[in-house]
């Protein structure tokens, strides 16, 4: 009897044993890679990003919200090169990644043939529409741009007193810069009430003065900016001094100035200063100046790793914590589901994450919603103004009519 | 080999032809015949990440470009600040035709190294061309006519249609006897195929300094006026030597295209121009082996310079953004410092440590 009660004993306790090491071994660790501009041009943005990024992988391992297992997201800078994105991400796939964050335009339109042979679903910074063609693995957190300008666009349709509006773009000289004209004009030929008198791709110049007054005598009420924040500062800095900058929206004589994600937030009033005062931009973001459970849960985030006032409170920064959210999201209901984590099943879920499945990150304005023909995640626009030296809601959260209409 | 057995110990040649050798002695040839091999056989004996083969392969390919500039402002001694334009037209080359017959077209595909010597022979016709102010122009007022090269390419690059605006062009995987090259075998592939490019090129320069061509070059660098009075033609030596360097940064140009497979404007822009030139300043101007370690000693720095940026901006505050000041400071004091103590470059260093060894145990 004493000898079964012992041999009872010890399997119980080997059994136990067993369990424990078993635990130990079933806890994951899923690799992810993101490759930004942390030096170099843009780095501005990139920086903030990285580590909403970081902060928001940490917090969600150290909350166990995938349990045991854990997501190791290794960041590189690439410094704005799309050689060196290339080269950080043959690391990453070296490395077994199951998803991969990018960042730029230019390196996201330069490897979308990698992502397709790869087939990984790609998350990156940049919101340009043509990522989305020819491509099935990029997933745009948000709006793209062209949706952006068309909704600003359609905004000063809306709002505007008079006649068709004159309107001026303001744009980048590349590909990022260029995507949103060609989707403004469609809208325009789709019935769009504006007029776009000229499109203005800026260079380098310090002073706008010449550009500004070709464009008041060219009768233009409002010009959408879509580029970064510097030569925005600049021109506004300029329009500013020559006394053209519009009081209210749309007010006669006067031009208003708007732009896209990357022309404003906070760094764009560091820039320009008192000349940012009336700007309105539009973002799928919340912003830390118009307070709400996100930004709360943002600022505790910054808090908790130690981030400064600046990183903080920067929209690029809840930008990187929402790509985060959308991977740890994703993750989890895969893991949820009992498949196994891995590139297939993290896309097929990327592409499920719509209607009732929809994700809303406290990030943002609105859900993130994909599917196998919507790869662009929040659809949701809100749309800001500079009052008193801080970005101020305007009106509630808005989608493009009009992008329906040309897709 | 070497009839004359007392090569090693100093120069004894007799004739006029035995100067002429690529290899003087049985050593020469055993040495560099090794060293070919250990080139050939370490991808396969130690193969490396994806990453590092990667970074090889760029190097590999930024020595066929620097050998062209070596040609043209080392050995002709014309300054090109526009080289990055010209290895651009030998990449554009391989993207016009992915453009026009599609990226996975069989002449891309199959008939690469065509595309390939295609773009260096654009690349040539680029560089003639461009080679013509040379005719009338001297110094730094040729260095802004190659500088104006180089602003009407990205120009032109960064606002036709037909070239994507800049935005990168792709380019199909290439087919080899054993079927398509794959990502697996994708940068061991061009590793072979680059540094066949190299060794070929290699020979060709070296040759080409032993004929009359390559003897005008090097005349018309030392004094094109004393060049023109022993009959030789200045003018059409300081175009060859310029369609020459554009045929070689043009074939690395579509090299470039093939390895990465896409051309993107933002590979060949005057920062790039500057890159080539400080390669071939740290790597020895008018030395063929400078070629070789130029790009070698500035992509090493550049990694470690990366690495040493990674490093700094997790200590440094955001807003100080020193490490992205790095690395062109680095690299404008490392070219400064060369040309301050060291003009003749890290070939010089090779020159040194070779003759020290051919001489051991004697100290001269």
């Amino acid at each position: 009897m004493e000898i079964r009660n012992r041999a009872f004993q010890i399997t119980a306790m080997l059994i136990m044993v067993a369990l424990a090491f078993t635990c130990q071994v079933h806890a994951k660790e899923y690799k992810l890679g993101l490759s930004l501009a942390i030096t170099g041009p843009t780095s501005d943005a990139g920086n903030p990003y990285a580590k909403g990024v970081e902060d928001y992988f940490n917090f969600a391992n150290e909350t166990k919200i995938l349990g045991k297992d854990t997501i190791h997201c290794s960041i590189r800078d690439d410094q704005y090169k799309t050689s060196v994105t290339k080269r950080n991400f043959e690391e990453f796939l070296d490395d077994g990644i199951v998803l991969y964050l990018n960042y730029s335009t230019g390196s996201t339109l330069g490897l979308k043939k990698d992502f397709e042979e790869e087939e990984i679903a790609v998350i990156p910074a940049s919101f340009h529409a043509g990522n989305l063609v020819d491509s099935n693995y990029i997933f745009l957190p948000i709006a793209s741009y062209s949706e952006q300008v068309v909704s600003l666009a359609e905004y000063i349709a809306v709002h505007n007193k008079g006649d068709k509006a004159k309107v001026a773009m303001f744009i980048h000289p590349s590909a990022f810069g260029r995507g949103p004209v060609e989707d403004a004009e469609k809208s325009i030929a789709a019935g769009l009430n504006i007029e776009i008198v000229e499109v203005v791709e800026h260079g380098k110049d310090l002073d706008s003065t010449a550009m500004l007054k070709r464009l008041m005598s060219k009768g233009v009420q409002y010009v959408i900016c879509h580029t970064v924040q510097s030569p925005v500062a600049a021109m506004i800095k300029d329009a500013s001094r020559l006394g053209i900058v519009a009081e209210s929206f749309g007010q006669e004589g006067k031009i208003t100035f708007m732009g896209a994600h990357y022309t404003g937030g906070n760094d764009l009033i560091a820039l320009a200063g008192k000349a940012a005062e009336n700007f309105y931009w539009t973002t799928s973001y919340n912003i830390t100046s118009e307070k709400n459970d996100g930004t709360e849960k943002q600022l505790a985030l910054a808090k908790m790793y130690n981030r400064d006032d600046k990183a903080a409170n920067s929209h690029n920064y809840a930008n990187g914590i929402m790509v985060a959210q959308v991977a740890t999201e994703v993750i989890r209901r895969v893991k949820e589901k009992g498949l196994k984590i891995n590139r297939e099943n993290l896309y097929k879920e990327l592409n499920a994450m719509n209607g009732a499945n929809a994700y809303t990150p406290y990030t943002t304005v609105g859900p993130v919603t994909y599917s196998a023909t919507d790869r662009a995640g929040v659809d949701m626009l809100q749309i800001y103004s500079v009052k008193d030296g801080v970005f101020r809601k305007v009106g509630q959260p808005i989608t493009s009519e009009f992008m329906k209409k040309i897709k | 080999m070497s009839s004359n057995q007392w090569l090693a110990t100093g120069n004894f040649f007799t004739a006029y032809k035995q100067e002429q050798r690529t290899f003087f002695t049985h050593l020469d040839r055993s040495v560099f015949s090794l060293f070919l091999a250990l080139l050939l056989i370490w991808p396969m004996v130690f193969p490396l990440s994806n990453k590092y083969m990667l970074v090889i392969d760029s190097t590999l390919i930024a020595i066929v470009a620097v050998m062209g500039l070596n040609l043209v402002t080392g050995f002709a001694g014309l300054i090109s600040i526009g080289h990055a334009a010209f290895v651009g037209v030998g990449a554009y080359t391989v993207a016009a035709l992915c453009r026009v017959l599609g990226d996975s077209h069989g002449l891309v595909t199959h008939f690469w190294p065509i595309v390939i010597l295609a773009g260096g022979l654009v690349g040539a016709v680029f560089g003639a061309v461009v080679g013509l102010p040379a005719l009338r122009l001297k110094h730094l007022y040729l260095a802004i006519a190659t500088l104006s090269f180089q602003m009407i390419f990205e120009w032109t690059i960064n606002f036709m249609t037909f070239f994507n605006q800049g935005q990168t062009i792709f380019v199909g995987r290439v087919f080899w006897f054993t079927g398509k090259v794959m990502r697996r075998e994708h940068y061991q592939f061009w590793y072979y195929v680059t540094l066949v490019v190299i060794i070929l090129s290699g020979f060709g320069i070296r040759n080409l300094m032993k004929t009359r061509y390559g003897r005008c070059l090097i005349a018309v660098r030392d004094n094109d006026r004393a060049a023109d009075a022993m009959g030789m033609h200045p003018g059409f030596t300081k175009v060859y030597a310029f369609a020459l360097a554009g045929f070689m940064a043009g074939m690395a140009g579509a090299l470039h295209a093939y390895l990465y497979r896409g051309v993107g404007f933002e590979s060949f822009t005057l920062h790039h121009s500057i890159s080539y030139l400080a390669m071939a300043i740290v790597g020895g101007l008018g030395t063929l082996n400078g070629s070789f370690w130029g790009p070698v000693a500035i992509q090493f720095l550049e990694l470690q310079v990366e690495h040493f940026s990674g490093f700094a901006g997790e200590y440094l505050p955001s807003s100080m953004n020193l490490a992205t000041a790095l690395r062109p400071l680095t690299f404008g004091l490392v070219i400064v410092l060369f040309l301050m103590f060291e003009p003749r470059g890290i070939a010089n260093w090779w020159r040194i440590v070779k003759s020290y060894t051919k001489k051991w145990p004697f100290r001269y």
